[in-house]
C-alpha cells in the first residue's frame, strides 16, 4: 500500500484511509532525518524507510542527513546538557566524540564503522548492548535508514560542521536548470526547479488572472480585489499588468495592516496583562507603530532596532520609543501572594524567550533549567541573555493599570510638531549626554590622574559599626569599622537574599523574617551624639513601597520597658527619628499623607489621577469585596485601659512623604546629645531634609537598654520591616557634620575606590565612579542634565491629554542576571553580563552591553539567523509552510530547510537589499513558484503531499482575521479606518465573565456600537484569559507567547461561527443587499456579481445550478414565513437599508451564507 | 469497489445501511436522506469523507457508539501510539476541580490534636524553611488555628470526616482519600497550571487534551473533552480560570477542551440565528456541500473533504447538544438525588448532572472548575457555603453514575491546586481565621474506574504541614490517573521542541501502585 495524504487529509479522513498515524510518523520521522537521500526522493512507500540505502557515492551531509539522526536518538543522553550526560559520551561535537574516555572503547573512528562503538551499538540484537536506549533503558533500535547514513558517515571520515543554521549565510549560485527554464520568472524558481527535478516533480501552469489577483491581493493586503479590480487586471495585457497590480498594493495602507497582523502574533501583543486579573493595559499605539513601519517600508534592521532598544535610540520623534514597546508585551501579574523577585524573573524570562523565537528561530527558553539538550544554549547563554531585559527602569507588579510605567503619553495631533521640536532638542541634549558616557572610563581616568576635585573620605573616627553587605552569599556579616568588634554578625531565621539587584554592589535584601540582630551596638545614652544610617530600598511591592507596615530600619528599642531606645523608622511616608525614655504604646502616628507616586523620564510627571488608577469593571453586578478588610475589623478587640506611661521622647519626622518609587536612597540621622529635638537631623541622600519636630520631651533623660540594636524591626515581636534591601549600614558614635553627611552616600565610596589604581577596578566600581564623576564633577554633564530636565517639563505639558502607552526604558545600573539554578529564582548562583550566546558572534565592540548593543548585533551581517528567520516567515506567510518548516526553531531539533541555498538566497538578498521588506514580498509574489494555479495532480499529491517543494501554487484557509475581514469587507460594512484604540464588536455573552477575576477590569464585555462593529479583526480587543471567540475558533493564538505559525485545523466549531456568528449573518444580509442593489433583478446576475465579490470570478454553470435551486427553496420557505425572514434580516445593528421585501431579502441573506462558507471562499 | 482518487489501494464500497450504528443514528441519517429526497435532488450519498466523521471509527469497526459506549474505541490515527498502553479500567473520567486550594485541614484531613494548640506557634522544626507567599511572609507569627468543626468516623472504613461534608460521608467507603498530594507551586496561577498541565508555565497540553490525543473519541456527535464552569459566588474569593488550562498547548487545537456554557448558547455559536430553523440549515449546508464537492473535484484538496464533513459535525452537534443540555425529561430521582440546585443552570450540581449525561454519552473526559476555594480569611463564613455548594453534588454524581454502573468505568477525581496552611492568615480568634496556600500536603479524593475504593492514602504529620507517608506528587498524580485510563505516562508523548513531550514532564514520575485497584 502506498501513502500519499497531508496531515490535514489524516486527520479528516479517518477510517476509509488505510493510512495510520504511524505511518504519518514514520514519514516525520524521514524527513528528519533527512529524507532526501533516502532511496527515492520524497518517494514514500509505507515500509520503505526501513529499507532505505545511501545511494553510492553519494556524498554525506553532516547538517542535512547525519546530525538529525544524532539529535533525535543520541543528544538526550550524549548531547551539550552535562547533567544528562552516560558513560561521559558527548556527540554533538568532534573534539568530544571522538575523545578517549577512560574504560570505553571509541565511539567513533573516522574512516572505521566497523571499529566504531557507535556502530556496533546501533547494529546490535542485544537488547542491553543495542543503543539507543530511552530513558527508561529501553532499547529503542534505530532504522535502517538512519544506521545506512551513520555508517557511510563514519566511513567517509565523520565529519562535524558547523550546526547550519549558526554559519552566517552567503550567497549560493543560482542553479542551472535542465527543463522547464522558460518557467522560472527569478531565482526563486530556479532553486525551486532544481529540487523539482530531482523529485520527478513539474511546475505547474499560471493560475489564470481571477485566481492570481485574488490570490495576491489577499496576500498583500488582507482583503478581497474588487470585481472592478479584478476586471480592470483581466482586461490589462501588457507584460507588466502583473507587476504593476503588485507594485500597486504594495502602495497601499492595507498592506501595512496585513503584515502588523502578522507580527503581532510574532510580538505578542496583546490588549490585557494576561495573568490574575488580566486587567487592560495600554499599548495599542505600538500596534499602529507596526502597521505605520510596514507601510513606510522601514527597512527590517531599523524596525528591529527600534523594537529591541527604541529607548536607547537618538531620535527625533516618538516612533522609536513607541515601538520599544515590543519588550513590555509579554504577560505580567500582579497577584498579591507572589514575590517580587519571581515576578521580575518571569518577565525577563518571557523577554528573553520572545526575542529568541522571533529574532533568533531559537527555542532558548530550554536552557531556563538546565544546558539545552540539543543546542549547544547553555544556561549561561540564557541567563547572559535575559540580562539584557532585565535592567528596565519598572516595577515587577504591574498594578493592575493601564499605565504601568515606563509609558509615554504620545501629544495629541494639534502639539504634535511643538512637541518634536522640543523631543528633538531634548534627543541633542541626550546625545551629548551618551557621547560622555561613552567616553566616561576616559573622563574619569583623566579626573583621576589630575588630583582635582578628588573625592574625600569621611573620617572613620568614632565609626562603630559598618556592615557593607556586599558578602553576595551566606549569612555571616562582616562588620567593616575599623577595631570592629564584634567583626561578625549572623542573620537569621530566614536567609537573606543576595545579589537581585546592584547598587553600589550586588544587593542584600531581608527576607520578611530575616533578622539581623548587632547586639550591644549603638549602646548609647540620651545625651550621647551619635549617627546611623544607610542605603535602603523599601520594600519593591505591589502597592506601595512605602506602607504603614514598614518599619524600622535601624532600631534598639525595648517594648518591655516602654519603648526605651532609639531608631529611624519610615512610616506612613515618612521618615521618623526617635529618641525614647518611654513612651505609652498608643502614641499616635502622624497622619498618613498621600505618598506621591513618582515616576521617572519618559513616564510623564503629571499623569493624572484618572489616568493612574486601575480601571474598574464596567459595571457593578455584585457587592463591592472588602470581605478581608471588613472581618478585620469585625475581630473583636477588647478594649484595653489608655496606657498611662509619659511620653518622655523626641521624635522628629520629615515633612514631606518619600516618593513611592522604589528607589535606592540614603537615608542618616544625626544627633547631637543634646538632649533635644533640635539636635536631630534627617539626611536624604546627603541633603539635609526638612523636618518637624511631634514630641520633644526627652530633656537628657536616658534612652539606654540592653535589647539588641537590629535591622528591620523595630523590636523583637513587632511587625518587620518588610523586605527592604539594605547597603552600607553605619553608626557613628558621634554626630557627622553636615558636609560629612553629604559625602556619606557616594564620595566615601569613590575615594575608598580611588585609592586602588583603575586597572584593579571591578565593572560595578567602575560604575560607582562614572555615575559619581558625573554627577557631582563634571559641570558640563550637571548643565545638560539641568537642561534637560527642563524640556522635560515643557514635553510633559505638551503631551497632556494624550494616549499613553508602555515603552522599555533602560535603567543607568548595569545590565546583568544572576544564573539560577533549576530556574528557581532564589536559587542564585553565578552572575553574569549581558551577553548573546557563546556560539553565535560577538556582540559589537565599543558599545554598552546593553539592548541597543543587542539590537546591533540581531540586525549585523554576522549574524546567521535574523535574516535567515525573518525571511522564512515571509515565505511561510505567502506559501503557507516555511523553507523551514519550523518557523520558531531553527535549532538542531528543528526541521532542516526544505531548500537551504534557496533559504540563504533570500536571507543574503534580503540583507543585501537593505532588509527591504516589501523587495522580498515582491520578490516571493513575482516568482513563477508563487503564481502558479493551485490544482494539483495525483502524481503531484503522491509525490510531495504537502507541497514543500512548491510543484503548484498555494491554497490553504485564510486565518482568522482575514475571515471575518473579507466577510466584512464583501458586505460592503467595512470601516476601513487604520488604528487607535481597539475595539468590541459582537460577543457572545459571558465569555470574559466566565473565566475573570470578579474585580478585573476586564470581567464584563461592553460591546461597542456602530464602526467598531466593522473595523478590521487586528482592532478587536485582546484579552488573553479569553480571547475573541470567533477568531479563537479559527487557530488564533491567544497572545501568551510569541506565535510564529499558527495551526490550520479544521472543526466544527469553524462551521458553527461562519455559519452562525451575528457578524457573519449580518454581513450575509448586507451582502445580499450590496448584490442585489449592484445587479439588478436577475438572480443570475446577482449570484455572479456575488461570486464575483468572493471569489473573484463569475460561478461555474454548476454552482449556479445549485445556487440558484437553493434560492427557489428559500424564497419558497420564507414567502411562506414572513417573521421569520423579518427575524433574519433584523440580526445585527445595521439595518436593511433598502426597499426589497423581507422574504426576498431573506432569501437572499441565505444565498450570501451559503457563499460565504464556501470552502473556495475560506480559502485564499 | 470505489478509489479515492489519492490513495492507490482499493477499499470495499461501504452500504450505509448496513453500518453497526444505533438506532437514533440510523433513523437521523435516513430522516437526512428522506429530506434530500424530498427537496427533489438526487439521493446522493453523503461522501464517503463526510460519513467517516459522522460515524467515527466506531460505526466502521463494529465498536458501540453513542447513547450507550461502554466500549472504548481507538481512535483513528492514533495506530502508532499504542493505545491503550494496557487494558483500561476507566474508559472516561470526570475532573472535579476545586479552584483556590481547598482547606484539607477543615475537610479531610483530620487533626485531634490541634485543638490543645490554639493559637500556639507551629513548631519552626515543623515549618522548616517553606517558602511564604507575599500575604503572610510579613507575619511575625504563625498561630496554629484548628479546624472550626467537628470529624466523625463513618463507614465501615471508619474515615474521619469533618461536619461539613455529610453526604461526602455517607460515600467514603467508595472513595480513594490522598491525604499526601502534594505540588511545586504556591502561587494560583502556577499551581494550577501545574495541576492541570504537568508544567507551570503556559502552553503545555492539559490532562484532558492528552486524553483527547492518546484515547481519541468514543463518540460521534459531541466533543471529546468538555469543560464545564461552575457560576461564581461573589461571596466567595473567586481566583480565575483561563482558557489555557484546557488549552491543548502544542498538540493540534483539535484536542482543546469545549467550553459548555451554563448561559446562552451551551457551545459557542451553537444556535442557528433567528429566522433560520433546521429545514433552512439543512438545504444551505446542502449546497454548499453541492459545491464544495465540485470544488474538490476541479482543484483536488484533500482539506475540502475534511470541510465538508466537519460543516456535517457542526449540523449534528446543534441538535446533539442541546439534547445533552436538555434536563426535562430527568426523572424526579435525579432531582432528589441532586437537589435542587441542579435546575440552576451553572450551578455545581448542574454541571455534576451534566457530567453524568456526558458520561453517557461517551464523553471522553469531562472537567468542571468550581472556584471560590481561596479562603484567605474568614474560614468559618465562607467555607459552610462552598461545601453545601459541592459536598451533595459530588455525592449525587457518584452515586448515580454507581446507580447506572457507569462507575466502574468512569474515574472520578475531585481535587485542588494546593493546600492550605494549617497556622492562620491574619487575625486568629475562636470564631475565625484565614489560611495561606501550602504545596506541601492538600487531600483530594478519587473514585470508579481504575481506583481502590476505600482506601486513605498517605499520612500528613500532626499539623497536615509535611507529608510523613507516601506522598503523591502532583506529577505522579496525573500519572496514576493517566494509569486508570489504561495509559503508560511515559509512553504517551509528543515530540515537540526536541523532546519527548508528556503530561508528567521530563522529571521522572511514578504511577501510584497503592491507589490502584
Amino acid at each position: 500500500m502506498q501513502v500519499v495524504l497531508s496531515q490535514g487529509a489524516i486527520k479528516a479522513l479517518p477510517t476509509f484511509v488505510t493510512v495510520r498515524r504511524s505511518e504519518a510518523r514514520a514519514f516525520q520521522g524521514i524527513r528528519k532525518v533527512g529524507a532526501t537521500i533516502l532511496a527515492g526522493v520524497f518517494a514514500f512507500s509505507a515500509g520503505c524507510h526501513r529499507t532505505a540505502t545511501v545511494e553510492a557515492g553519494r556524498r554525506v551531509d553532516f547538517n542535512q542527513d547525519v546530525q538529525p539522526i544524532l539529535a533525535a536518538r543520541c543528544f538526550a543522553c550524549h548531547g551539550p546538557d552535562p547533567e544528562m550526560r552516560k558513560a561521559g559520551l558527548r556527540l554533538d561535537l568532534a573534539e568530544y566524540a571522538e575523545k578517549k574516555r577512560q574504560g570505553h572503547p571509541d565511539a567513533i573512528v573516522p574512516g572505521h564503522p566497523e571499529r566504531s562503538e557507535l556502530i556496533k551499538r546501533i547494529e546490535s540484537h542485544d537488547s542491553h548492548y543495542l543503543m539507543p536506549q530511552n530513558p527508561q533503558g529501553e532499547a529503542k533500535p534505530m532504522s535502517d535508514g538512519e544506521i545506512a547514513i551513520l555508517r557511510e558517515w563514519i566511513k567517509q571520515g565523520a565529519v562535524y560542521r558547523p550546526h547550519w543554521a549558526f554559519e552566517a549565510p552567503a550567497r549560493p549560485a543560482v542553479p542551472e536548470v535542465k527543463s522547464h527554464g522558460e518557467w522560472a520568472r527569478n531565482a526563486i524558481d530556479k532553486f525551486l526547479l532544481a529540487k523539482m527535478e530531482k523529485a520527478g516533480l513539474q511546475p505547474s501552469p499560471e493560475a489564470d488572472k481571477a485566481a492570481l489577483i485574488r490570490r495576491v491581493t489577499l496576500d498583500l493586503t488582507g482583503l478581497l480585489p474588487t470585481p472592478e479590480e479584478v476586471r480592470s487586471f483581466e482586461k490589462d495585457s501588457s507584460p507588466n499588468a502583473y507587476e504593476h497590480l503588485v507594485d500597486n498594493l504594495l502602495a497601499r495602507p492595507t498592506f501595512g495592516e496585513q503584515r502588523a497582523r502578522y507580527w503581532l502574533d510574532y510580538a505578542r501583543y496583546a490588549d490585557t496583562y494576561g495573568l490574575h486579573y488580566d486587567n487592560s493595559r495600554d499599548i495599542w499605539p505600538y500596534r499602529d507603530y507596526v502597521i505605520r513601519a510596514f507601510n513606510s517600508n522601514k527597512p527590517f534592521d531599523q524596525f528591529a532596532t527600534e523594537q529591541i532598544a527604541g529607548d536607547l535610540l537618538p531620535a527625533k520623534d516618538l516612533d522609536p520609543l513607541i515601538a520599544s514597546g515590543y519588550v513590555r508585551l509579554g504577560e505580567s501579574s500582579n497577584e498579591g501572594g507572589t514575590i517580587a523577585e519571581e515576578l521580575k524573573f518571569n518577565i525577563a524570562r518571557d523577554r528573553t524567550e520572545a526575542y529568541g523565537a522571533t529574532f533568533m528561530g531559537l527555542t532558548v527558553g530550554c536552557a531556563v533549567c538546565h544546558d539545552h539538550k540539543f543546542d549547544p544554549t547553555t544556561q549561561k547563554d540564557f541567563y547572559s541573555l535575559s540580562a539584557f531585559f532585565n535592567n528596565i527602569d519598572e516595577k515587577p507588579f504591574n498594578g493592575d493599570r493601564p499605565v504601568w510605567s515606563p509609558v509615554i503619553r504620545i501629544p495629541r495631533a494639534q502639539n504634535r510638531d511643538a512637541y518634536d521640536r522640543v523631543y528633538a532638542k531634548r534627543a541633542e541634549l541626550r546625545g551629548q549626554i551618551r557621547s560622555m558616557r561613552l567616553r566616561e572610563r576616559d573622563l574619569v581616568q583623566g579626573w583621576i590622574a589630575s588630583h582635582k576635585n578628588a573625592p574625600q573620605g569621611v573620617s572613620t573616627d568614632k565609626l562603630l559599626v559598618r556592615l557593607r553587605l556586599d558578602e553576595g552569599k551566606g549569612d555571616v556579616l562582616h562588620n567593616s569599622a575599623p577595631h570592629a568588634s564584634p567583626a561578625t554578625f549572623k542573620a537569621t531565621m530566614v536567609a537573606p537574599q543576595w545579589g537581585e539587584t546592584t547598587w553600589l554592589w550586588p544587593d542584600f535584601r531581608m527576607q520578611s523574617n530575616t533578622r539581623v540582630v548587632l547586639d550591644k551596638s549603638g549602646d548609647f545614652e540620651g545625651n550621647q551624639a551619635f549617627s546611623a544610617g544607610g542605603w535602603f530600598m523599601f520594600r519593591s511591592a505591589p502597592y506601595f513601597a512605602v506602607d504603614e507596615q514598614a518599619g524600622a530600619m535601624i532600631s534598639k528599642m525595648d517594648m518591655k520597658q516602654h519603648g526605651r531606645g532609639w531608631d529611624l523608622a519610615v512610616r506612613n511616608g515618612v521618615i521618623t527619628v526617635e529618641l525614647v525614655n518611654s513612651a505609652p504604646k498608643d502614641v499616635k502616628d502622624k497622619k498618613h499623607r498621600d505618598t506621591k507616586e513618582a515616576f521617572h523620564y519618559p513616564s510623564p510627571q503629571n499623569l493624572t489621577k484618572k489616568e493612574l488608577s486601575a480601571y474598574k469593571p464596567p459595571e457593578k453586578k455584585e457587592p463591592k469585596k472588602k470581605k478581608e478588610k471588613k472581618k478585620e475589623e469585625k475581630k473583636p478587640e477588647k478594649k484595653e485601659s489608655p496606657d498611662t506611661t509619659p511620653l518622655v521622647a523626641i521624635r522628629v519626622s520629615t515633612v514631606a512623604p518619600l516618593p513611592t518609587d522604589g528607589e535606592w536612597r540614603h537615608i542618616l540621622f544625626t544627633y547631637d546629645g543634646s538632649g533635644r529635638a533640635a539636635g536631630v537631623k534627617v539626611y536624604i541622600d546627603g541633603k539635609v531634609a526638612a523636618t518637624e519636630v511631634e514630641t520633644d520631651t526627652l530633656h537628657g533623660e536616658s534612652i539606654r537598654t540592653s535589647a539588641p540594636m537590629q535591622l528591620g524591626w523595630r523590636a523583637p515581636g513587632t511587625n518587620p520591616a518588610k523586605e527592604f534591601r539594605y547597603q552600607d549600614v553605619r553608626l557613628y558614635g558621634r554626630s557627622l557634620a553636615q558636609d560629612e553627611a553629604s559625602r556619606l552616600p557616594f564620595e566615601d565610596y569613590v575615594a575608598e575606590i580611588a585609592a586602588k589604581p583603575t586597572s584593579q577596578w571591578s565593572e560595578d566600581q567602575w560604575h560607582v565612579a562614572s555615575e559619581y564623576y558625573l554627577n557631582n564633577v563634571d559641570p558640563a554633564f550637571r548643565a545638560a542634565y539641568t537642561q534637560m530636565h527642563a524640556l522635560d517639563a515643557q514635553l510633559d505639558q505638551l503631551s497632556s491629554g494624550g494616549d499613553v502607552t508602555q515603552v522599555a526604558w533602560e535603567k543607568p545600573t548595569l545590565a546583568y542576571a544572576s544564573v539560577l539554578e533549576r530556574g528557581n529564582y532564589a536559587a542564585r548562583t553565578e552572575r553574569v553580563e549581558a551577553n548573546t550566546p557563546h556560539y553565535l558572534p560577538a556582540l559589537p565592540a565599543g558599545m554598552p552591553r546593553n539592548r541597543l548593543a543587542l539590537a546591533k548585533w540581531t540586525v549585523s551581517p554576522e549574524n546567521p539567523l535574523t535574516a535567515r528567520v525573518t525571511v522564512n516567515r515571509m515565505w511561510y506567510e505567502l506559501f503557507g509552510v516555511g523553507i523551514v518548516e519550523t518557523t520558531e526553531d531553527f535549532g538542531i531539533m528543528g526541521q532542516r530547510p526544505s531548500n537551504p541555498e534557496l533559504l540563504d538566497w533570500l536571507a543574503v538578498e534580503f540583507r543585501e537589499s537593505g532588509w527591504n521588506v516589501k523587495h522580498m514580498y515582491k520578490l516571493m509574489v513575482m516568482s513563477a513558484a508563487y503564481r502558479q494555479t493551485a490544482k494539483s495532480t495525483p502524481e503531484q499529491l503522491k509525490k510531495d503531499p504537502r507541497n514543500l517543494l512548491l510543484s503548484h501554487g498555494p491554497r490553504f484557509r485564510m486565518d482568522a482575521e482575514m475571515l471575518r475581514d473579507i466577510a466584512l469587507q464583501s458586505s460592503g460594512l467595512l470601516v476601513n479606518r487604520i488604528g487607535g484604540p481597539s475595539v468590541k464588536p459582537y460577543q457572545p455573552a459571558n465569555v470574559w465573565e466566565q473565566v475573570s477575576y470578579p474585580t478585573s477590569d476586564t470581567l464584563i464585555y461592553v460591546q461597542d456600537h456602530g464602526q467598531a462593529l466593522y473595523r478590521r479583526s487586528m482592532y478587536t480587543y485582546w484579552k488573553r484569559m479569553a480571547s475573541p471567540p470567533n477568531m479563537d475558533a479559527f487557530d488564533a493564538p491567544v497572545r501568551d507567547a510569541v506565535c510564529t505559525r499558527r495551526q490550520r485545523t479544521d472543526t466544527p466549531l469553524q462551521a458553527l461561527v461562519t455559519m452562525n456568528d451575528v457578524q457573519w449573518i449580518e454581513a450575509a444580509r448586507a451582502l445580499a443587499e450590496r448584490v442585489i442593489h449592484e445587479a439588478g433583478p436577475k438572480p443570475q446576475d446577482r449570484i455572479d456579481r456575488m461570486s464575483e465579490i468572493l471569489l473573484s470570478r463569475d460561478p461555474s454553470p454548476k454552482t449556479l445550478a445549485v445556487l440558484e435551486n437553493s434560492l427557489g427553496q428559500m424564497q419558497k420557505h420564507y414567502a411562506s414565513d414572513k417573521k421569520a425572514a423579518h427575524a433574519l434580516v433584523h440580526e445585527g445593528e445595521s439595518k436593511p437599508a433598502g426597499s426589497t421585501p423581507e422574504p426576498e431579502l431573506a432569501s437572499w441573506t441565505m444565498i450570501a451564507n451559503e457563499m460565504l462558507n464556501l470552502d473556495e471562499t475560506l480559502n485564499k | 469497489m470505489k478509489q479515492h482518487p489519492l490513495c492507490t489501494d482499493c477499499e470495499p464500497e461501504v452500504d450505509v445501511t448496513n453500518l453497526p450504528i444505533p438506532t437514533g443514528l440510523k433513523q437521523e441519517w435516513s430522516a437526512v436522506e428522506t429530506r434530500r429526497q424530498f427537496l427533489g435532488r438526487s439521493g446522493k450519498v453523503l461522501g464517503w469523507a463526510a460519513l467517516a466523521s459522522l460515524f467515527g471509527d466506531a460505526a466502521l469497526r463494529g465498536g458501540a457508539i453513542g447513547a450507550d459506549a461502554k466500549t472504548p474505541v481507538t481512535s483513528p490515527g492514533k495506530g502508532n501510539l499504542g493505545l491503550p498502553h494496557f487494558a483500561p479500567k476507566a474508559k472516561r473520567a470526570i475532573y472535579l476541580f476545586m479552584s483556590g486550594g481547598p482547606p484539607q485541614i477543615d475537610l479531610l484531613d483530620y487533626k485531634p490534636n490541634l485543638a490543645a494548640q490554639y493559637n500556639k506557634d507551629i513548631p519552626d522544626s515543623v515549618r522548616g524553611n517553606q517558602q511564604l507567599t507575599g500575604m503572610t511572609a510579613g507575619q511575625s507569627r504563625f498561630p496554629i488555628a484548628p479546624s472550626h468543626w467537628a470529624f466523625k468516623q463513618y463507614g465501615q472504613t471508619g474515615t474521619w470526616v469533618s461536619d461539613l461534608l455529610p453526604y461526602t460521608a455517607k460515600m467514603v467507603d467508595d472513595l480513594t482519600i490522598v491525604k499526601s498530594t502534594n505540588t511545586d507551586a504556591i502561587n494560583h496561577e502556577p499551581a494550577i497550571m501545574f495541576m492541570n498541565t504537568g508544567n507551570m508555565n503556559p502552553g503545555k497540553p492539559c490532562l484532558g487534551s492528552w486524553l483527547a490525543y492518546g484515547l481519541g473519541s468514543m463518540n460521534d456527535n459531541l466533543p471529546t473533552f468538555i469543560v464545564l464552569q461552575t457560576k461564581t459566588n461573589p461571596k466567595e474569593n473567586n481566583q480565575p480560570v483561563s482558557s489555557r488550562l484546557w488549552s491543548s498547548g502544542f498538540l493540534s487545537s483539535e484536542y482543546a477542551g469545549v467550553g459548555l456554557r451554563s448561559g446562552g448558547d451551551p457551545v459557542l455559536y451553537l444556535a442557528d440565528p433567528d429566522g433560520i430553523d433546521r429545514e433552512v440549515r439543512r438545504r444551505m449546508l446542502d449546497a454548499v456541500e453541492e459545491i464544495n464537492r465540485q470544488t474538490q473535484a476541479d482543484v483536488g484538496d484533500p482539506e475540502t473533504n475534511a470541510r465538508i464533513a466537519q460543516y456535517e459535525m457542526a449540523f449534528r452537534m446543534q441538535a446533539s447538544v442541546p439534547e445533552l443540555t436538555d434536563l426535562s425529561k430527568e426523572p424526579q430521582s435525579t432531582w432528589d438525588l441532586y437537589g435542587p440546585d441542579a435546575k440552576q443552570p451553572g450551578s455545581f450540581a448542574y454541571n455534576c448532572l451534566l457530567a453524568r449525561r456526558m458520561a453517557e454519552r461517551g464523553v471522553r473526559f469531562t472537567q468542571i472548575y468550581k472556584r471560590g476555594w481561596d479562603v484567605h480569611g474568614d474560614v468559618v463564613g465562607v467555607l459552610p457555603t462552598l461545601c453545601a455548594e459541592t459536598d451533595r453534588a459530588c455525592y449525587a454524581l457518584v452515586t448515580d453514575l454507581k446507580r447506572r454502573g457507569l462507575l466502574d468505568d468512569t474515574l472520578v477525581v475531585w481535587a485542588g491546586e494546593f493546600g492550605r496552611t494549617v497556622y492562620s492568615q491574619g487575625g486568629l480568634s475562636k470564631e475565625n481565621y484565614g489560611r495561606d496556600h501550602h504545596p506541601r500536603c492538600f487531600t483530594t479524593w478519587m473514585v470508579g474506574g481504575g481506583v481502590r475504593p476505600g482506601l486513605t492514602y498517605g499520612e500528613t504529620d500532626d499539623y497536615s504541614y509535611n507529608v510523613v507517608k507516601d506522598p503523591v506528587h502532583a506529577r505522579n498524580f496525573n500519572a496514576t490517573i493517566l494509569a486508570c485510563l489504561g495509559i503508560d505516562h511515559n509512553r504517551l508523548t509528543f515530540d515537540y521542541q526536541g523532546l519527548d513531550q508528556r503530561l508528567t514532564g521530563p522529571q521522572p514520575s511514578t504511577v501510584i501502585k497503592g491507589l490502584l485497584a
